[in-house]
């Protein structure tokens, strides 16, 4: 289901962004976001895998996660799975809320991640919070998944914050959409 | 420093007097202050992009010389930057964005060319606000065509397009779009070529106008999901050199009237494969007098495609045998991040490290020359004139 489901949206994104190329893209985002808030809108992916070489069963018996793992200040995160940037939870945020006076960025990508705690895998939303320069502390750098920027959907080179008034990168989050159920 | 009385009075006094305590030894001469200029230029010069990560509104390119293990000057490059550097060697090209307030007030995206004769601006012209942003610092973002007549600039909105300017018109003539292929490699006969999220290669063909007459898209040639290749490419005599995560060498010849692909090679053998991979920002080098190849290669399984290299891989590019594997500090200096070599025929070898060191080395021996230790804040790419 989940497979079909983030392929169904990764074709909407696509087909959205080939059909709206030069032609009122940020247009479409500010209509859409009307009605949807934060929730990310471009591109979303099957997504990258925090172990990927030992894939998680939703509901298997959890191991004991390393104390880096439940720690939203370390790289170590089990949200973190695939994010190239500052984390916001040192420069005055959280793992899913962006610092005082900065704009979260309304595109951004999705990937899954394997929560040592519960056993379970979640959809998480990768969003930068934008708006003023880099934050400078908590840089993290995993790429578990990640693609170069030809496959836009599963990349963290990029600058998320392009379609922003503002697109100052400041810092990155990792929001939970969803169990990512089989 | 706290003064006292009596020394103020004698430091006074020799302001006004121009007189020091008696001394054996003659004193200094007086200087003049007065501007470097730049001497002729060297192969043996880069060209090193500083993201400044930290503060990205401050990207920097820093001249150095590998001869004299010193740097000659620098030039700003703004927020984000793409650059190339022309064909006569004369300009770089540095497609940015700047506001008007540090980093907020009025947004201005802008092509500036650097007079690398002089490091000073030598124009400009502004651009819309659409060119990609990327950390993974390709040298196909901007690039000029062979004759230095045209530049094109990769534009992500997230609408992938790129942008045709005539050099000495300094005006935008077109932007193609490019149904979500990115890069801008140029060949011959007005042609541009860019990736394809399937794993194609788009091909561009315009005229002198600027305005799209053809257009083509090649079969598959490389696997997105199971084994992609890296935007940070190296041109060669006659394409250029894609490396992949697994360490597989993808020569694409753009030489002739359609793209050919070279058979793809493996620079890892049986054992060595998906255990060492090569990683990091500017992953080949060429060496076009010797036919080497340079890759910086670290022991490491899936997702590590950005960890330095702990070693350097060298490789004949037509034989394809490996011809060393020349380890490096990476505790000491920090993993090889990007390498470059230099296009002359006793060459040398930059590599730039995760620390920002910058180690230069005998490109034919891998002999260490210099370190640098620490230049800059995050040296990601380099450019040889």
């Amino acid at each position: 289901m989940q497979q079909r489901l983030d392929r169904l949206v990764e074709l909407a994104s696509r087909g959205l962004a080939r059909r709206t190329s030069r032609r009122g893209l940020l247009g479409a985002f500010g209509m859409v976001l009307t009605g949807t808030a934060l929730l990310p809108l471009l591109p979303v992916s099957r997504g990258a895998r925090a172990e990927a070489a030992e894939p998680a069963t939703a509901g298997a018996t959890p191991k004991a996660p390393s104390k880096a793992a439940s720690d939203p200040n370390a790289c170590e995160y089990w949200k973190y799975c695939a994010i190239d940037g500052f984390l916001c939870s040192c420069c005055g945020g959280t793992s899913s809320t962006c610092p005082p006076g900065t704009q979260p960025s309304p595109i951004t990508w999705i990937g899954t991640c394997h929560n040592p705690v519960d056993g379970r895998d979640y959809i998480v939303s990768y969003n930068d919070c934008c708006g003023k320069t880099s934050c400078g502390s908590c840089m993290c750098n995993r790429n578990e998944g990640e693609k170069p920027m030809y496959r836009l959907s599963l990349n963290n080179d990029v600058n998320w914050c392009m379609a922003n008034d503002n697109p100052n990168y400041h810092c990155s989050v990792s929001v939970i959409l969803g169990v990512a159920n089989k | 420093m706290r003064l006292t009385w009596p020394g103020a009075c004698a430091a006074l006094l020799m302001a006004v007097t121009g007189t020091a305590p008696a001394d054996a030894t003659p004193p200094l001469a007086a200087e003049h202050l007065s501007v470097e200029q730049l001497p002729a230029r060297s192969p043996h010069w880069a060209y090193l992009f500083d993201f400044s990560f930290n503060n990205e509104t401050d990207g920097r390119v820093y001249l150095y010389d590998g001869d004299k293990h010193r740097m000659l000057g620098q030039f700003e490059v703004g927020y984000y930057p793409n650059l190339a550097i022309s064909p006569d060697h004369q300009t770089t090209a540095i497609a940015t964005t700047y506001w008007s307030r540090g980093g907020h007030g009025t947004r201005t995206d802008v092509l500036e060319f650097e007079d690398n004769t002089s490091l000073t601006l030598r124009g400009e012209m502004l651009l819309s606000a659409k060119k990609a942003q990327s950390g993974a610092v390709s040298n196909f973002n901007v690039s000029y065509s062979a004759d230095g007549r045209f530049l094109y600039v990769t534009n992500l909105t997230p609408a992938a397009s790129f942008s045709i300017i005539d050099v000495a018109k300094n005006a935008v003539l077109s932007e193609v779009d490019t149904d979500a292929c990115v890069l801008v490699v140029p060949s011959a006969q007005r042609r541009v070529s860019s990736l394809c999220e399937n794993g194609r290669l788009l091909t561009v063909t315009h005229d002198d106008n600027g305005k799209e007459t053809a257009r083509s898209v090649s079969k598959p040639f490389f696997n997105v999901d199971k084994d992609p290749i890296f935007v940070q490419s190296v041109g060669t005599p006659t394409g250029v050199i894609h490396v992949s995560f697994l360490g597989d060498i993808y020569e694409i010849d753009l030489s002739g009237t359609e793209p050919r692909f070279v058979e793809p090679w493996a620079m890892t053998g049986p054992k060595e494969r998906g255990q060492w991979r090569p990683g990091g920002q500017q992953v080949v080098a060429y060496q076009p007098h010797s036919g080497r190849l340079y890759v910086p290669m670290h022991h490491g399984g899936e997702g590590t495609h950005k960890v330095g290299g702990s070693q350097i891989w060298v490789f004949d590019a037509k034989t394809h045998r490996r011809i060393a594997r020349w380890p490096v500090d990476a505790a000491k200096y920090g993993g090889v991040f990007s390498v470059l070599a230099t296009q002359d025929d006793h060459p040398l070898l930059f590599a730039a490290t995760e620390n920002s060191a910058l180690l230069v080395m005998d490109a034919m021996t891998g002999k260490l020359l210099h370190v640098e230790a620490k230049l800059g804040q995050t040296l990601w790419s380099m450019m040889n004139p």
